[in-house]
């Protein structure tokens, strides 16, 4: 559980001081695709939890979700379909969703340890 | 939980990943945020220009508006000072002293001052100046000649030395009245203040660009001054 948290670290920290600033018009997108990559990594938590991890599914689909999403994002703008919130709505329920998974999880096992107690 | 193990290096690189994109969200919201107050700055100097458009737009069109009434108008627009003249007359050119200035002197007397140049146009005035202009202000009926720190300020607007002082008239009389014994000329030149004065018989005077505003004064009927501060 160390590496992922150190990983986030020095992701923030890289963020931090990368000299490149997203620029107002893409800051839509790049927010669907954070989103997107938030829910992968919920996903793979869940995944991980239920003993169904896959490193090819979680990877791929890390970055093909957030760029897909960013992909939608602009393609709808340019139609003129705000796809944005679509993808707000999708993203954001499956990241509760998966949160509730995790947790459940968690507080089964912790019965089941104090039972075993 | 064996299986998330395994997978816990990919899930570390995506964390990095997706802190990269975290702060790198985190920055460009706060950008935004600071480039409101530029957008506004943006606005609000779009609607400056346009304001600026229109008002040229109107004055061009009172100005034709005014070239279409015929001679009338023309003379009056001459005596308000508004149309550019062209004459023969003297272009006077004043800059300050070149001299050291002694020790214990006050140096304010090698420079060029407010009333120097308001002697030097009232003299030009008297001698029968039509049209007189300094460093391309054109002199008004309510123009001000005055000192603004080192600079001279026309018509509110600031020039500093060399000044140059076209006036219409007759160059000859002009020119003799400041050149004349115990003249303007002659005091200047005392603290070495450079005048230099050339006839010309085109001398141009640029219009009055600024605007008419009377706040205070309304028309009225003529009557005597008499018993007016009662």
């Amino acid at each position: 559980m160390i590496l992922p948290i150190l990983g986030l670290a020095v992701g923030l920290i890289l963020g931090y001081y990368f000299p490149f600033l997203i620029p107002i018009a893409y800051a839509k997108l790049s927010s669907v695709a954070l989103l997107a990559c938030l829910d992968s990594v919920f996903g793979g938590l869940r995944a991980g939890v239920n003993g169904r991890f896959a490193n090819k599914v979680f990877i791929s689909g890390f970055f093909i979700n957030a760029l897909f999403a960013a992909f939608l994002v602009y393609i709808g703008d340019h139609l003129g379909i705000d796809l944005y919130y679509v993808a707000l709505l999708v993203f954001g329920f499956r990241i509760f969703k998966n949160l509730a998974i995790l947790r459940r999880h968690f507080l089964k096992r912790n019965k089941a340890e104090s039972r075993a107690e | 939980m064996n299986k998330l193990h395994r997978g816990s290096w990919s899930i570390a690189l995506v964390c990095v990943v997706l802190g990269f994109m975290i702060s790198m969200q985190v920055k460009a919201t706060q950008d935004k945020r600071d480039t409101v107050s530029y957008q506004r700055v943006e606005e609000l100097s779009d609607r400056l220009l346009a304001a600026e458009q229109e008002r040229d737009k109107l004055k061009e069109q009172l100005l034709q508006g005014a070239n279409g009434e015929g001679t009338a108008s023309e003379t009056l627009r001459m005596q308000a000072e508004l149309v550019p003249l062209t004459g023969e007359g003297v272009i006077v050119r004043l800059d300050d002293s070149t001299k050291a200035v002694k020790t214990g002197e006050n140096p304010n007397l090698y420079v060029i001052h407010d009333d120097d140049l308001l002697r030097v146009i009232n003299e030009l005035r008297a001698a029968g100046a039509e049209a007189i202009s300094i460093n391309g202000q054109r002199l008004t009926a309510t123009s001000e000649i005055r000192c603004a720190g080192p600079t001279l300020s026309v018509n509110n607007v600031r020039s500093s030395a060399p000044f140059e002082i076209h006036a219409i008239g007759d160059k000859k009389s002009l020119e003799n009245s400041l050149k004349m014994r115990g003249g303007v000329a002659e005091t200047l030149k005392v603290w070495g203040i450079q005048l230099d004065i050339t006839t010309s018989d085109e001398v141009y005077v640029p219009p009055y660009k600024g605007s008419f505003k009377s706040t205070y004064a309304k028309a009225t009927e003529e009557r005597s001054e008499k018993g007016e501060e009662k």
